[in-house]
């Protein structure tokens, strides 16, 4: 009778081990790939017993696809901020309670409300970041301020830039010095010329990993995410990171509670611990985005914070995309289109 | 020299037969070698210290103790190659009999199904993930495994009955007359007959299905919950950070084991024998 | 050619029992076929929301859009690299199909498996592969350097070649079974009697090797070609996403412009084309075998 002995403490170490984990039921989260660090995720469980379920997507479009053809439930959910504006329109989003949220101080108040979501309603920033220039300063030795200084003859077959129709339009509404956020057929013959010499000069056109190719050599110059960009200067200090003098695209990831989620309790609580300085700060350091979380500034290394990608100098012209509407369609035509003619 | 893998019954061939075997067997080894050329390089860097596949620095198991570590990435494996078994198993069922029935009897309409078996082959991944996700939805059936083998048999089985359709062209249909003389049933018939002869294009159609369905990420990311999440989801999200090595060290212990697996596979048999 | 049918043809019209076994098959295709393929056609008479969402209107707008030239050049464009992946798989692998099919019994399925186990590596790991050895500085570049240190380096990666390349690289395999499939079936006897009659090696492959393992060919066309004209992924990673093929299109409505009812409209037109295509080859085909007989 030695081995049942044996087995029942065994056994019940195991069913404490589970049960904790039940007592604060689940919480289903669906976010970016690769944006929320798996210690994060298991520091808030053995914290609270709330077990995550942890789903990933690696576009926002994957996440809108996914969520509006129904089939899977989530709790929360981490759209950037364009994708959050058309959420809540199409009120697929819960209003949030700051009661159950107190650490809503620690954030920079300017990233608290903005046009998606105007009065902080609905969603919590949780990084932001920038689409910008990088430059491999070994091999070009011209200054490079804006986007006319990129899709030039001479860096012809030398540049990588995002796979993505609208930035494309966007960086040439910028040079016309048109708004980016209410596009005209109008706007868009303009930029038609524009985007039809620049397709020429681009080597590659990668948004998942426009990294490898400035760091194979096979380019010098890139319009990247900023995210990219502080990789890239952690890996080498030759890749310099310029926010376009003519503007640029901003972009805010946020949290936010889907209008279905069955564990809205659970959302905020996660919420609320990711807002703490010291979580945050490890989201940081995983991934250099800008973070608004500013009691986590403060813990940043001096070198984090002279990471010009994550906390870029001085004071540029930043925009974050509205949702244009049927606009999409034709400014996917006409990238198609340019690119087709090649 | 090596002797060529080519074997056939051969007496008295004249030797510009055997030039020809030897080119076969040199033309087989290079395009293994192509084959081959990636593998070697991603199992390389496997062992390299960098964090970014690019330059080879110095030699380390670290990415193996990494992968070992990572405990999403261990379970995602896990469920590929369960999703991928299963859906082997369901494809190689439905592709064969498919296949036979398609070939031995004269179903009315049967073109147009031909046809239909072909459509699942043409249809770019992300119709067939968003159609199947709004079917599954609308039927109040819920995400994870068993919606995302369906999904992946339902891509993978045409591959089964198109290669199993192949090898059937031309078969002696006295074959199974012969069985059914014999007093078989025609299960039996097709079971102990049939199947026998079939077995090379089985085992392609498996292969294939197999390998369709472990890599198979677009019809899997409209069909997965949090739960059955594959190895292709992992990989892809972890290319936004730049993919590290460990992922090649992930490789790297697959073909190993695959490797293992057929040798020892190979050394049962002979133990039985 | 093959022989005539010795079984009655009434025995091949199917009792309701046939009908009975087939009925999985049939039930799965018109779940996970047809019915999904009918939301898709629902879906692409109808307009979008901001969403992306679909409103049930009726419309045939997005069929006027399918219709526009630039999406027929990006078909053909498709067609032109999937036909070209096609037959480079034929030349390449039918030798290697060829050779494992006559190889020794007990070396046989190891080689089909051999053939098979580097796709088993993630297709973003092989591919990244792929790009350090073509890259500028890569290995490739690397080793000619070695040979000629004057040689200019080649300029492959992103370009058409490398697209090509990564396209027989994913689809080589996909060749060869199937063409394996049909050697292993070849008669030893056959070729031996061919031989036997004079004919010499080209003469035995051209006039009865050919035409035998035809089956296998066929197979493997259909089964690298569908899938290439669809593709999208390899012309993004080796191609640089420079220029669109019909898969990165169709995926792109659904994953960057939020159009589904367009994306749908072109899928339908896509898969539409395909089907028929299809369809008349079979029924001429079925011509061609009843002639024979």
């Amino acid at each position: 009778m030695k081995t049942p002995r044996l087995i029942l403490p065994a056994l019940l170490a195991l069913v404490m081990s589970v049960v904790p984990a039940r007592a604060g039921g689940e919480l289903n989260l669906f976010g970016w790939s690769e944006y929320i660090p798996q210690t994060v995720i298991d520091g808030f469980t053995k914290e609270t017993g709330v077990k995550v379920n942890f789903e990933t997507y690696a576009s926002n479009e994957e996440l809108l696809s996914k969520l509006v053809a129904g089939g899977g439930s989530y709790d929360l959910v981490q759209p950037s901020d364009y994708a959050a504006e058309v959420m809540i329109r199409q009120k697929l989003l819960s209003a949030l309670d700051p009661k159950l949220i107190p650490n809503l101080q620690n954030l920079a108040p300017d990233f608290r409300h903005r046009a998606h979501d105007p009065e902080g309603a609905y969603t919590v920033p949780y990084m932001s970041g920038t689409v910008g220039i990088v430059v491999n300063t070994d091999k070009v030795k011209t200054p490079v301020k804006g986007y006319h200084d990129v899709f030039t003859p001479a860096f012809k077959d030398r540049i990588v830039v995002l796979n993505d129709t609208r930035e494309l339009v966007t960086w040439a509404l910028y040079t016309l010095n048109l708004p980016i956020n209410s596009i005209t057929p109008e706007a868009l013959a303009k930029a038609r010329p524009v985007v039809a010499e620049w397709v020429k000069l681009v080597k590659v056109f990668d948004s998942d990993s426009p990294k490898t190719a400035l760091l194979n050599g096979d380019v010098d110059v890139g319009i990247v995410w900023s995210g990219e960009a502080a990789l890239l200067w952690k890996e080498n200090k030759k890749f310099v990171y310029v926010i376009p003098a003519e503007g640029a695209h901003q972009f805010i990831d946020v949290l936010a509670i889907p209008a279905n989620a069955k564990n809205k309790e659970a959302a905020h609580q996660f919420i609320n611990y990711i807002l703490r300085p010291e979580v945050s700060v490890l989201i940081s350091e995983a991934f250099p985005y800008t973070n608004p979380n500013l009691a986590a500034r403060k813990l940043l290394s001096a070198e984090q914070l002279a990471n010009p990608a994550s906390y870029p100098p001085g004071t540029p012209k930043l925009e974050t995309f509205r949702d244009i509407g049927k606009a999409a369609a034709d400014v996917d035509r006409l990238v198609t289109d340019l690119k087709s003619a090649r | 020299m090596p002797a060529p893998l080519t074997a056939a019954p051969r007496r008295r061939f004249p030797s510009g037969i055997r030039l020809v075997d030897y080119t076969l067997t040199g033309w087989t080894a290079l395009v293994m070698g192509f084959l081959y050329l990636p593998i070697i390089v991603l199992v390389a860097y496997s062992f390299n210290r960098s964090r970014l596949n690019i330059v080879l620095e110095s030699f380390t198991f670290a990415w193996y103790q990494r992968v070992w570590e990572n405990g999403p990435l261990l379970r995602a494996a896990q469920n590929s190659l369960l999703i991928a078994t299963v859906s082997t198993v369901l494809s190689v069922l439905l592709g064969t009999g498919g296949a036979w029935l398609l070939h031995r009897y004269r179903y009315r309409g049967a073109r147009s199904l031909q046809t239909l078996v072909a459509v699942p082959m043409v249809m770019p991944e992300i119709l067939m993930g968003i159609s199947l996700l709004i079917l599954f939805a609308t039927a109040g059936m819920g995400l994870g495994f068993t919606a995302v083998i369906i999904g992946h048999v339902t891509f993978s089985f045409p591959f089964v009955l198109v290669a199993v359709q192949a090898r059937l062209k031309g078969l002696d249909p006295a074959m199974e007359e012969a069985a059914l003389d014999l007093g078989a049933t025609p299960l039996q018939a097709f079971m102990l007959v049939i199947v026998p002869c079939l077995r090379p294009a089985i085992v392609a159609g498996a292969l294939m299905a197999f390998t369709l369905s472990w890599d198979e990420l677009i019809v899997t990311f409209f069909t997965t919950n949090a739960a059955s999440a594959t190895l292709p989801i992992r990989v892809f999200g972890m290319a936004k950070v730049g993919l590290n090595p460990m992922l090649n060290a992930l490789s790297a212990i697959f073909i190993v084991a695959t490797a293992a697996f057929v040798l020892f596979s190979n050394y049962l048999k002979k133990l039985s024998r | 050619m093959s022989p005539a049918p010795v079984i009655p043809t009434d025995s091949r019209t199917p009792h309701w029992r046939a009908w009975l076994l087939l009925a999985p098959m049939v039930a799965w295709l018109v779940l996970f076929v047809v019915v999904p393929t009918a939301i898709l056609l629902v879906y692409s008479f109808c307009e979008r929301d901001e969403v992306g969402r679909v409103l049930f209107s009726f419309t045939l707008e997005n069929y006027r859009r399918v219709a526009d030239p630039v999406y027929l050049r990006i078909f053909l464009r498709s067609i032109g690299y999937a036909g070209l992946t096609t037959i480079i798989c034929i030349v390449v692998g039918y030798p290697v199909a060829y050779c494992i099919g006559r190889a020794r019994e007990d070396w046989r399925q190891r080689l089909l498996l051999l053939v098979m186990v580097p796709f088993w590596t993630s297709f973003l790991i092989r591919t990244y592969a792929w790009i350090t050895i073509l890259k500028q500085e890569g290995l490739l570049n690397g080793f000619v350097q070695q040979l000629s240190p004057t040689a200019k380096p080649f300029d492959l990666l992103y370009t058409p070649t490398a697209v090509v390349i990564g396209l027989v690289y994913a689809y080589l395999p996909f060749m060869i079974l199937p063409i394996y499939g049909s050697v292993e079936k070849l008669d030893g006897a056959l070729i031996e009697a061919a031989h036997d009659l004079g004919a010499g090696p080209l003469r035995v492959f051209s006039s009865v090797i050919i035409p035998l393992t035809m089956p296998g060919i066929a197979a493997g066309t259909l089964l690298v070609f569908v899938p290439a004209v669809g593709m999208f992924a390899i012309t993004d990673l080796m191609g640089g996403a420079r220029v669109p093929l019909i898969g990165n299109v169709i995926q792109n409505q659904f994953l960057q412009a939020r159009d589904w009812p367009f994306g749908a409209a072109l899928g339908a037109v896509f898969m539409g084309l395909f089907a028929l295509t299809y369809w008349i080859m079979l029924k001429l085909g079925a011509h061609s075998e009843d002639s024979v007989a």
